[in-house]
């Protein structure tokens, strides 16, 4: 840097900052996924080499790189923890609860204040938190004694290995287990106690004891019969039963901005858009064109689209993240609101390498987390609560995600208390929303609490940083094409799955025909396509109806919501989208076939529509609108009244 | 409390404050048979099991898992760990004197 003083910014800083940021990012996250694999390993004497190595290095980067742009506060946060990680690293400390606990914040803080910076925004302090990492660093074993101790001296201290062998006789002598372990205390800080068979069949105590006192200070152990020796030095990392740790090296990584990888998408769209027509005309060439030559320009326009969908699928692969990174990113959230309720939670992930399109984490990232804050602050009890009921004193949180064809599951589920529908149905009566029913299946209860403004919590909890509510989470889902299930049982636990699409620029469609005008229906919202004779109708409080799978299913005729002028035909086809109860008919005049279509939001405000999501070009060059569906079930359900 | 039921069956007991005084007991004195709780300081109940059913010596004394630790998982835990029963807190003495003397006579 020509010039390190912060106040002085140009365009060069500017730039240098955006990749302070990016790269801090990339650091934060090597980190949190670290800390979770280092959470099983608190109390443990030989803690992995490798994850402490990476801690310490991301670190040591982050303390670095944070001087360069002068963020001092981010420099001195990275630098005491990486203090911390040196003691860890040399085992002078043991990684105690209190210590996890400390790095967890510390590390947490550390985001904090880069983005304060990024935002313009305050920076928070950190003395508190650089505080209690100072007192970690030197304090990891309870009933060590008070005096203190520079954290200097402590990296020099030497590990001693004393051998202790109980009788009888030592015992009616006071010396036993405890008196030898509370001396050792004394002595230095105690790294490990564990009993151990010796060849000859008799049982020993192992302890290993880190300390700055010489020989001396041991050699009266040796009248009591213990033995020491200096301690053996720390093995190398230990084989773990799990995969290991997958740390990005920032090395090999190439950062690229969304909009570059939205703008190639672009293309390969426009190019499936070409490769249509070229198929439209190749059609139209047939009857002309000698039958062997015909063939050949048939192979070669299908090898292209083989080409294309592999070009495609390599874009998409450059998009995708894997989720694991979002749901660490949970597991502390979830860490620090059980520490404020003062619930115990184990978090259990799986399918954390499932990727997705790094535009839809994006936009889930904030509904997903809504969905497990309310699981832990509502869904899970507190530790008395669970234990009246009989339940483990510790809830469970999982956290999954599976590929399902061209959809990604996640899945979000409590062992709590469930959802009370009585309490629902209460609350939505006095909001006048209810008709009176008093059961209500799982589908109409999520309709329910996902009406916007709904909520069964008090003012007081809502302001307890919640910024979203379950309207949010589901108008979210339903905007990325996606579809959210909820299933409660009371006393047993929530729930909800959330089923997305992998990737948003190119979908299956439907291509229907409504009154001569072509709409694309994305497939994945469509449950069932049936034909329906129009004598089998019925009309009800102004609602046309069908009945379907023994229920009724309102029709919701696309003519008439577009206002087009229609002319009833003897049979039309329905579209089923929504789930059981909730399920809407869409009446269509023909289905003309199924389509790769490439999604085109529609910006200008003068041609959006309600009910309209986009618009896409099929090979003729003709614009075809892309239908909303959520958006028109959700016209379909407020017009029944 | 556990300690007065040995004087009522002229089984003579004693006792461990902790997991390592357990295993310490072990080594200075002939023990028949165990009573422990899951939750102790310094080392947990199932690390006491484990370290016992590991070692020759200590295979075959019964141990009775006797803890507040109610869940299934915990239970089914200590039993495939090694412990001979499974009784949890608040008890019934006699239950437990019954236990502890049909594994005793047995042995």
């Amino acid at each position: 840097m020509d010039n390190p003083n912060p106040d002085n910014r140009g365009e060069f800083f500017d730039q240098f900052l955006d990749d302070y940021y990016a790269e801090c990012d990339e650091h934060l996250v090597s980190i949190r996924r670290s800390l979770v694999a280092l959470e099983d390993e608190i109390n443990t004497a030989t803690l992995d080499r490798t994850l402490l190595d990476n801690l310490f290095r991301s670190f040591h980067t982050l303390k670095g790189i944070s001087g360069m742009v002068g963020l001092s506060a981010a420099e001195q946060l990275a630098h005491h923890l990486e203090s911390y990680l040196r003691e860890l690293r040399e085992g002078t400390v043991l990684l105690s609860n209190s210590g996890f606990q400390a790095l967890v914040s510390g590390v947490s803080l550390l985001e904090s204040v880069i983005n304060a910076r990024r935002n313009d925004q305050p920076i928070p302090s950190i003395d508190e938190t650089v505080e209690r990492l100072q007192t970690v660093s030197s304090d990891s074993i309870p009933g060590k004694t008070s005096e203190p101790q520079a954290s200097e001296s402590e990296v020099n201290a030497t590990r001693w290995l004393i051998e202790f062998t109980p009788t009888a006789e030592l015992a009616e002598r006071g010396v036993n287990v405890n008196s030898v372990r509370s001396r050792l205390q004394e002595i230095g800080q105690l790294i490990q106690a564990k009993p151990v068979v010796k060849a000859a069949g008799g049982i020993a105590f192992e302890f290993i004891v880190a300390t700055n006192a010489d020989k001396s200070a041991l050699v009266d152990l040796e009248t009591d019969g213990l033995t020491f020796k200096p301690a053996p030095v720390e093995s190398a990392p230990r084989a773990k039963d799990n995969q290991p740790v997958a740390t990005i090296a920032p090395a090999s990584v190439v950062r690229v901005d969304l909009d570059r990888l939205d703008e190639l998408m672009r293309i390969i769209g426009e190019l499936v858009i070409s490769r249509t027509r070229l198929e439209d005309q190749l059609t139209e060439l047939k009857r002309v064109t000698p039958p062997g030559l015909w063939r050949s320009l048939q192979e070669t326009s299908l090898s292209m689209s083989r080409q294309l969908r592999d070009l495609r699928e390599s874009v998409m692969r450059v998009r995708m993240v894997q989720i694991g990174e979002i749901f660490e990113r949970m597991t502390f959230v979830v860490r620090d609101l059980a520490r404020e309720s003062g619930k115990k939670i184990i978090v259990q992930l799986s399918g954390g390498e499932t990727e997705i399109d790094k535009f839809l984490v994006e936009r889930m990232m904030d509904p997903l987390m809504h969905l497990v804050r309310n699981a832990v602050s509502h869904g899970l009890e507190t530790i008395a609560e669970r234990e009246a009921q009989g339940k483990r004193s510790e809830g469970l949180l999982s956290l999954s995600a599976t590929t399902a064809g061209e959809m990604i599951v996640i899945k979000i589920a409590d062992d709590g208390r469930g959802i009370n529908r009585r309490l629902v149905l209460d609350r939505a009566r006095a909001r006048g929303l209810n008709q009176g029913s008093t059961e209500i299946d799982d589908a109409a209860l999520l309709d329910l609490i996902a009406t916007p403004g709904f909520s069964t919590r008090d003012e007081a909890d809502r302001e307890s940083g919640r910024g979203v509510g379950m309207d949010v989470v589901k108008k979210a889902t339903e905007e990325l094409g996606g579809r959210i299930a909820l299933a409660t049982k009371l006393g047993e636990g929530t729930t909800f799955t959330i089923e997305l699409p992998l990737t948003l620029a190119i979908a299956e469609a439907l291509i229907v025909s409504v009154n001569g005008q072509r709409f694309a229906v994305p497939q994945s919202a469509v449950r069932e396509v049936m034909e329906v004779e129009s004598a089998s109708t019925k009309v009800l409080e102004n609602n046309e109806i069908i009945s379907y799978r023994g229920k009724v299913l309102p029709l919701l005729r696309l003519a008439r919501v577009f206002e087009m002028n229609y002319q009833r035909g003897e049979k039309f086809h329905v579209l089923v989208i929504g789930e059981d109860t909730n399920a809407v008919g869409l009446a269509v005049d023909r289905i003309i076939g199924q389509r790769e279509i490439v999604m085109r939001a529609i910006k200008d405000p003068l041609a959006q529509s309600r009910g309209i999501a986009g618009a896409t070009e099929l090979g003729d060059q003709r614009v075809v609108l892309i239908l909303d569906v959520g958006a028109l079930r959700q016209l379909a359900v407020t017009s029944q009244h | 409390m556990i300690t007065s039921l040995g004087s009522l069956r002229k089984v003579k007991s004693t006792q461990a404050g902790s997991g390592l005084e357990a295993i310490e007991r072990l080594a200075i004195e002939p023990v028949d048979l165990i009573v422990l709780d899951l939750n102790m300081p310094d080392m947990h109940g199932m690390e006491v099991i484990d370290f016992m059913r590991k070692h020759q010596a200590y295979r075959n004394i019964p141990i009775v898992v006797l803890t507040t630790k109610g869940e299934e998982s915990s239970r089914t835990q200590a039993l495939a760990a090694g412990a001979n029963r499974y009784l949890t807190k608040p008890f019934d003495p006699r239950q437990l004197a019954d236990v502890v003397g049909s594994l005793l006579n047995a042995s």
